[in-house]
C-alpha cells in the first residue's frame, strides 16, 4: 500500500503519496499553476518562482515544497498573482524580446505564462504566424509588429495587411532597438513610412522612442 | 565569574609578572604587531623577568592596540592606543608604581587609581558570559581554557544522556545566535531522531554582515569554547563528524580553530572513545572561498560539497543535510553559549535575558559611535543602553538619526526608537532583525537613501543568482535607488519599489533573498520624507547624494587663496589669486575636495 497522504487544494480534497510535491496534488485536484523553470524529474530547483502558492499561508514554490498531512493549498488569490506577474516582469525585463526572428516562435512557455497573466510588453508579433520570408516587412512593407502591444492576435498581419498600431505602443525602448535594426533598417524600409503608418500616435510618442527610429536604431 | 584565585594566576602567570598584548586580526590591524615586538624589545633592554603573553581581543576596539601590564603587588593596569614608541615609558612607569597613563585598571588597590574596569560604562553595563575569557586568555593554549573550567562542560554532558543534554538545553531556552533565532534545541532533537548511520554536525563561522565581527573575535579569543560546543552538539544528535565552517580571509579564525582541534585531540577531547565514554568524534575546519550567501545553511552545506547554492527547503538540513544526511548547523556564538550552560549551569544562562530569549548576545556596535567594539549585553537590552551608555553615543556635534542593526539583511530602527528593547520578536516587528548582531549607528550626516543603496549594493553583489525574485529584482531595485538618488525619480518609483521589495521577500528561494529588500522597506517605513524630498524637490536633506549636491563658495567668505582651485582635479573652480572663486558646475565632480582645502569655510553644499 502506497503512503498516502491527505491535501486540500482550493478546498477541493485530494489524496496523494507523502513523498509527493505540492505540484502533484494540484494537478491530481485538477487545478493548474503556471510553472516555468521545473521540468518534472531534469530541473526541480525551483529558481523561477512563478509556480508560487500558499501552503497553511506561506508562499512556497509548488514544485519543490513537500506536501504535508492536512495541508490547505491555495493555487489563486491576489497576493499569488502579484508576486507571479512581478517575478515574471522581472525576468521579462532582462529578456530581449524579439518574437519576430525566435525560433520557438508560438511554442514559447513564457509567452503563454505572460499572456496567462496578462503581462504587456509583448509586440504584435509574438502573436503573428509569419516569420523569416513570409514577414511583411522583408517585403518591404511597414508593419507596425514589432512595436505594438500584443492581444489581437495579429489579425492584420495574419490576411497580409500591415499593422497599423491601433493597440497602442511597446514602451521598451530595447524592443524599439532591435525592431529597427533587425528588420526596419536591414529590408530598408523607410522611416517616412512608419512615420505615416504610426498617425495613431506618431505625435504622441515619446520623444526618446521616435528618435529610436529616426536614427536608425541608436537613442 | 571566575574564582579570584584563578583569575589572578591567569593574570598574573607564574613568574608574577605578566605583559598581555592581543593579537587577534582587529589589533593587529591597529598595529598589535609592532608593539608586541616592542613590548618584547623593551623587557629584553629593562632586563625583566616578565612574560609577554599573547591574548584575544576584549572587544573594546576604540582602545586598539592595548596592553595589560600585571606585576604582583600592583594591580593589573589596561593601556588603550599604545604606540610602539610608548611602550618603554609606559613599562617603566608602571614599575615605579605610577598608573596615571592607564585607560583603567582590573581591580583598584589604591583610591588614586585609574578607574577600574567595573566603573566604566562600557565593562559595567557589559554581561560577559560567553566572552569571559576573551582578552584573558592565550587563545592557542589549552592549558588556559581548562584553567578556567573549560572542557568541564564536555565532561558533565557526556556523562549524560543524549535525550537528557537535548533536554537541558531546551531548559536553558536557547536560541539560535546568527540571526533568526531558532530554538537550538529543536533542530538538535529533530537530528537525533533521524535513523541514520552518518550524522553531521556544522559550526557556521562564515559571517559576513559588513559590521559585524563576534564570531570571528570569539573564535580567535576563546577557540575552545567554540569546539567545546561543537562536540557537546555533536554527541547530542550522535553525530560522526563535525565541520567548523570558516572563512578563508579570516586566516588567524582558522588557524586558531585549528590549532584548538589538534590541540583536543591530543588532550583526549576529540577522536575515538572521548574521554572513555565510547563517544567518537572529530572535526574539521573547513575553509570557505567565502560568500555571504553561505551563511544560509543549505549554501553552506552546498559549499561543503562542492557546489555553493541554496536549495528550497524543506527538507531541512537536519532530516536531510550534507550529503543527504542529518546535519545540525549552529552559530559560532550559538555554540560557545553551549559549552557555557554546560559549564557553568541553566540557572546562571537563564539569569539574563527576556521572557521568550533567555540569556546574552553579542553585539558589535560601529558606525557613529565613540566607542566603536563587541559587546556582550543580555538579550533585551534597550539599543539606547548600548548605543549611548556603552559605546559612548555620536561624536561631539552629530545626533543618532537611526540603527542599522542585523546588517544588510536586516533594517533599521529610527532614534525615536532607541527605547526598543532588543530580542528576536520586537526586532521583527519593527522591520529588522537581530541578525549576528550588527549595529551600524547612523548619524545625521548621512542619507537614508544612500544607506539604502549601500546595503542593497552588497546583497546584489553577494546574490548567487539562483532564484529569480533575487537576482533580478535586486537589480531592479538598486536601479530605481540609482535613479532616485540621480533625482531622475517620480513619486511612483517609491511606490514600486515598495511593491517589489515585498515580492521579492516573500517569494525569494533563501533567507538572503527574503531579507535583502529589508533596508529598503525599512528606509522607506521609517524615513519615507526623505525618499519624497529626493524625488519632488530633487534634493537630498543630508547633502550626500553626489548629483543632487551643489558646490558653492561665499563670496562673503572667500578670500581668493586659491587653495580650492588647486586642489580641485577636474578644474572646476575657476577665479584668480585675491579674487572671489566660483565653481562651474557642469565640471565639477562633487568629489568634496575642494571643502576640505578651504581655510576660510567659505565652501558650502547646497
Amino acid at each position: 500500500m502506497v503512503d498516502t497522504v491527505r491535501v486540500y487544494v482550493n478546498g477541493v480534497q485530494v489524496e496523494v503519496p507523502r513523498n509527493a510535491f505540492v505540484i502533484d496534488a494540484v494537478e491530481k485536484a485538477g487545478f493548474r499553476v503556471p510553472v516555468l523553470c521545473y521540468l518534472e524529474g531534469l530541473f526541480e530547483e525551483a529558481t523561477c518562482r512563478i509556480c508560487v502558492v500558499l501552503v497553511n499561508g506561506r508562499v512556497v514554490p509548488s514544485c519543490r515544497f513537500p506536501v504535508s498531512e492536512e495541508a490547505k493549498i491555495v493555487t489563486e488569490g491576489d497576493e499569488l498573482t502579484r508576486y507571479r506577474r512581478t517575478n515574471l516582469e522581472l525576468l521579462l525585463s532582462t529578456h530581449r524580446v524579439k518574437c519576430w526572428s525566435c525560433i520557438r516562435k508560438s511554442n514559447c512557455s513564457l509567452l503563454e505564462v505572460s499572456k496567462q497573466l496578462g503581462i504587456e510588453g509583448l509586440p504584435v508579433c509574438s502573436e503573428c504566424p509569419l516569420i523569416g520570408d513570409e514577414c511583411l516587412i522583408t517585403k518591404g512593407e511597414p508593419c507596425l509588429g514589432p512595436l505594438t502591444v500584443a492581444g489581437c492576435s495579429a489579425e492584420c498581419p495574419r490576411y497580409g495587411a500591415p499593422c497599423v498600431g491601433c493597440r497602442g505602443y511597446l514602451s521598451d525602448p530595447r524592443i524599439w532597438e532591435d525592431a529597427t535594426v533587425e528588420l526596419y533598417r536591414k529590408y530598408r524600409v523607410d522611416v517616412k513610412e512608419i512615420e505615416a503608418t504610426m498617425k495613431f500616435f506618431w505625435s504622441n510618442l515619446p520623444e526618446r522612442l521616435r528618435e529610436v527610429v529616426t536614427k536608425g536604431g541608436k537613442p | 565569574m571566575l574564582p579570584q584565585a584563578t583569575l589572578r594566576k591567569i593574570l598574573y602567570g607564574s613568574k608574577g609578572f605578566r605583559i598581555r598584548v592581543p593579537i587577534a586580526s582587529c589589533t593587529l590591524a591597529a598595529g598589535a604587531e609592532e608593539v608586541y615586538r616592542r613590548v618584547r624589545r623593551a623587557v629584553e633592554e629593562l632586563k625583566l623577568d616578565a612574560e609577554v603573553y599573547t591574548v584575544g581581543c576584549t572587544g573594546l576596539c576604540f582602545m586598539d592596540p592595548w596592553i595589560e601590564i600585571a606585576k604582583e603587588g600592583q594591580p593589573p593596569a589596561l593601556y588603550g592606543n599604545v604606540k610602539p614608541d610608548q611602550v618603554p615609558q609606559i613599562l617603566k612607569r608602571y614599575l615605579e608604581g605610577d598608573l596615571s597613563g592607564a585607560t583603567a585598571v582590573r581591580f583598584k588597590t589604591d583610591s588614586r587609581d585609574p578607574p577600574s574596569l567595573d566603573e566604566l560604562d562600557y565593562w559595567r553595563l557589559q554581561t560577559r558570559y560567553v566572552s569571559r575569557n576573551c582578552g584573558l586568555i592565550n587563545p592557542e593554549s589549552i592549558e588556559d581554557y581548562v584553567e578556567t573550567g573549560g572542557y568541564s562542560g564536555l565532561k558533565r554532558a557526556l556523562s549524560m544522556s543524549r535525550e537528557k543534554v537535548i533536554e537541558e538545553v531546551k531548559a536553558s531556552g536557547l536560541r539560535g545566535r546568527g540571526g533568526a533565532g531558532f530554538p537550538t534545541w529543536f533542530k538538535w532533537k529533530v537530528a537525533y531522531e533521524q535513523k541514520s548511520d552518518v550524522k553531521y554536525v556544522i559550526c557556521n563561522g562564515d559571517e559576513g554582515d559588513p559590521g559585524a565581527f563576534m564570531n570571528r573575535l570569539l573564535a580567535e579569543s576563546d577557540p575552545h569554547r567554540v569546539l567545546e560546543g561543537l562536540i557537546i552538539a555533536g554527541y547530542a544528535i550522535g553525530a560522526t563528524k563535525g565541520f567548523i565552517f570558516v572563512r578563508a580571509e579570516k586566516p588567524l579564525m582558522a588557524d586558531r580553530l585549528e590549532k584548538a582541534v589538534n590541540d583536543a585531540r591530543r588532550a583526549g577531547f576529540l577522536g575515538k572513545n572521548i574521554l572513555d565514554s565510547g563517544f567518537d568524534f572529530d572535526v574539521e575546519v573547513y575553509r570557505s572561498a567565502g560568500a555571504f550567501v553561505c551563511g544560509e545553511e543549505t549554501a553552506l552545506i552546498a559549499a561543503i560539497e562542492g557546489r555553493s547554492r541554496p536549495r528550497q527547503r524543506p527538507p531541512y538540513p537536519a532530516t536531510s543535510g550534507l550529503w543527504g544526511k542529518p546535519t545540525v548547523i549552529n552559530n559560532v556564538e550559538t555554540l560557545a553559549h553551549v559549552a557555557t550552560i554546560f559549564q557553568s549551569g541553566v540557572a546562571e544562562f537563564t539569569k539574563y535575558g527576556t521572557e521568550k530569549s533567555k540569556g546574552t548576545k553579542m553585539f558589535c556596535v560601529t558606525g557613529a559611535v565613540k566607542r566603536t567594539g563587541v559587546y556582550e549585553v543580555p538579550v533585551g537590552t534597550k539599543i539606547k543602553t548600548l548605543v549611548f551608555d556603552i559605546a559612548g553615543g555620536p561624536p561631539e556635534g552629530r545626533k543618532v538619526k537611526a540603527v542599522q542593526i542585523g546588517g544588510p539583511s536586516g533594517g533599521c530602527i529610527p532614534a525615536e526608537l532607541m527605547d526598543l528593547e532588543m530580542d528576536y520578536e520586537s526586532l521583527q516587528s519593527y522591520g529588522a532583525i537581530m541578525g549576528s548582531g550588527g549595529l551600524v549607528v547612523i548619524d545625521d550626516g548621512n542619507c537614508m537613501v544612500d544607506v539604502a543603496k549601500f546595503f542593497t549594493g552588497f546583497t546584489l553583489a553577494e546574490s548567487c543568482g539562483k532564484c529569480l525574485p533575487c537576482r533580478v529584482g535586486m537589480k531592479q531595485l538598486s536601479n530605481i535607488l540609482e535613479k532616485i538618488t540621480s533625482g531622475t525619480g517620480t513619486i511612483d518609483d517609491i511606490e514600486l519599489a515598495q511593491e517589489l521589495g515585498e515580492s521579492i521577500a516573500k517569494s525569494s528561494l533563501c533567507a538572503l533573498g527574503g531579507t535583502a529588500p529589508n533596508p529598503i522597506l525599512s528606509t522607506l517605513r521609517y524615513f519615507k520624507h526623505e525618499y519624497v524630498e529626493h524625488v519632488v524637490n530633487r534634493r537630498c536633506p543630508a547633502k550626500v547624494c553626489a548629483k543632487l549636491v551643489k558646490y558653492v563658495i561665499d563670496p562673503a567668505l572667500c578670500r581668493g587663496c586659491i587653495q580650492c582651485a588647486k586642489t580641485c582635479p577636474t578644474g572646476a573652480i575657476s577665479g584668480s589669486p585675491g579674487e572671489v572663486h566660483r565653481v562651474r558646475e557642469e565640471l565639477c565632480a562633487k568629489c568634496g575636495q575642494c571643502l576640505i582645502a578651504c581655510p576660510f569655510g567659505a565652501i558650502r553644499k547646497v
